[in-house]
């Protein structure tokens, strides 16, 4: 008969091994949202976004509203991939609807990137790129809550895109969770983001 | 070990959001230890963990009703941490930066136990076998029957009792003699 009696030595050496690790509140964020946008697309179009959740964390405002953030944008691409938008009243009534990313014929245009920016003074934010033409009025972002973060999805072809966010409708901010881009043609800061082939 | 109410993964899989950062919350702590412990580094053992729950989503169309839930996820945090770790070999010639060690890391632990004592345990661990490795942290440190362990690890009874005792005789050997 096997034994794996628990002596003081095993027993010193697996509660050692027993700390339970302090837990970034981004990380729920990040699967919660992965999980979501993960379920709605083709398996290699889930590892590209996979990859932009991996990019390192930002402190943000309160779990709560992130992963409210986190669900309504995994919806809203769930939705636009599969023009289910009825189930976006009942699935997100909590929450603002990202209308801009559920329109007709949004998959086509690309992969499905979700975006959140965390700017708590801001009276509008929207995202612009080369993917939209740098139009303000492409892709506006919904804040999530009272004063949380903002939220929306972008369309982008396979390959690099210079993006950046609008917020006022006059200043340009890079996204602090992406590389700095340095030729943007746009002017003002800007951000690269990379999109895998599917 | 609490397991989570029953209900919240059968409320998941029926398809309730809440339910699902529900168990995200609840495991992430324990998954985290665990994927940690067997890869020693945060950044393959976080990308363990994500891979896990985003399996974890997707499948829970398959997850029977009478089935217990933390076998079930930790069989599939197993199967990624053996994947991981078998990629991490294939390049263990590479050099990685940004991604210290776990036994770099202050860690909680060592305010115990003495960091000499915490660092020598994790080296230990590394070179068992990952398949005693794996094991010994499903019976020892998450408290897994081994009833349960089978179910993760889809082996026998006897044989996983062998991989236990074989880990335990290592780690008893060799930290007895580090106190000497």
């Amino acid at each position: 008969m096997i034994t794996d009696e628990r002596d003081e030595v095993i027993d010193r050496a697996a509660r050692s091994l027993s700390a339970l690790p302090m837990v970034n509140p981004m990380a729920v964020l990040e699967i919660t949202a992965a999980a979501a946008v993960h379920r709605s697309m083709r398996p290699a179009r889930a590892r590209a976004v996979l990859g932009w959740f991996r990019r390192p964390s930002l402190s943000l405002a309160s779990t709560g509203l992130l992963m409210a953030a986190a669900l309504v944008v995994g919806f809203v691409t769930r939705a636009a991939l599969t023009g289910a938008a009825e189930t976006l009243g009942t699935q997100t009534s909590e929450h603002p609807v990202l209308t801009p990313a559920a329109d007709a014929g949004a998959a086509s245009r690309g992969v499905p990137v979700p975006m959140v920016y965390d700017a708590k003074n801001a009276r509008s934010v929207t995202v612009v790129g080369d993917f939209n033409s740098w139009d303000p009025a492409a892709t506006p972002m919904t804040r999530v809550g009272v004063d949380g973060p903002w939220a929306a999805t972008v369309f982008a072809k396979p390959g690099r895109h210079v993006y950046a966010f609008l917020v006022d409708g006059t200043t340009l901010v890079a996204d602090p969770r992406s590389p700095r881009a340095r030729d943007n043609d746009y002017g003002g800061d800007a951000s690269v983001l990379m999109v895998p082939t599917p | 070990m609490n397991e989570i109410d029953p209900a919240v993964p059968l409320r998941a899989r029926a398809g309730d959001e809440k339910a699902f950062i529900e168990i995200v919350e609840y495991y992430y702590p324990r998954c985290l230890r665990f994927a940690r412990n067997m890869l020693g580094s945060d950044q393959d053992a976080e990308e363990a963990v994500q891979d896990a729950f985003v399996r974890v989503f997707d499948s829970f169309p398959r997850f029977r009703e009478d089935a217990r839930f933390d076998p079930w996820l930790f069989r599939i945090l197993a199967n990624r941490c053996r994947t991981i770790h078998a990629r991490s070999r294939r390049h263990q010639s590479l050099i990685e930066y940004g991604d210290l060690p776990v036994s770099a890391a202050a860690a909680p632990e060592e305010e115990e136990f003495g960091a000499d004592w915490a660092e020598e345990v994790r080296v230990i661990l590394e070179t068992l076998p990952v398949e005693q490795k794996e094991a010994f942290l499903l019976r020892h440190v998450e408290d897994l029957s081994y009833e349960d362990i089978a179910a993760v690890t889809g082996v026998g009874l006897s044989a996983l009792r062998m991989r236990v005792k074989r880990a335990c005789d290592t780690l008893r050997a060799r930290l007895t003699k580090v106190e000497k």
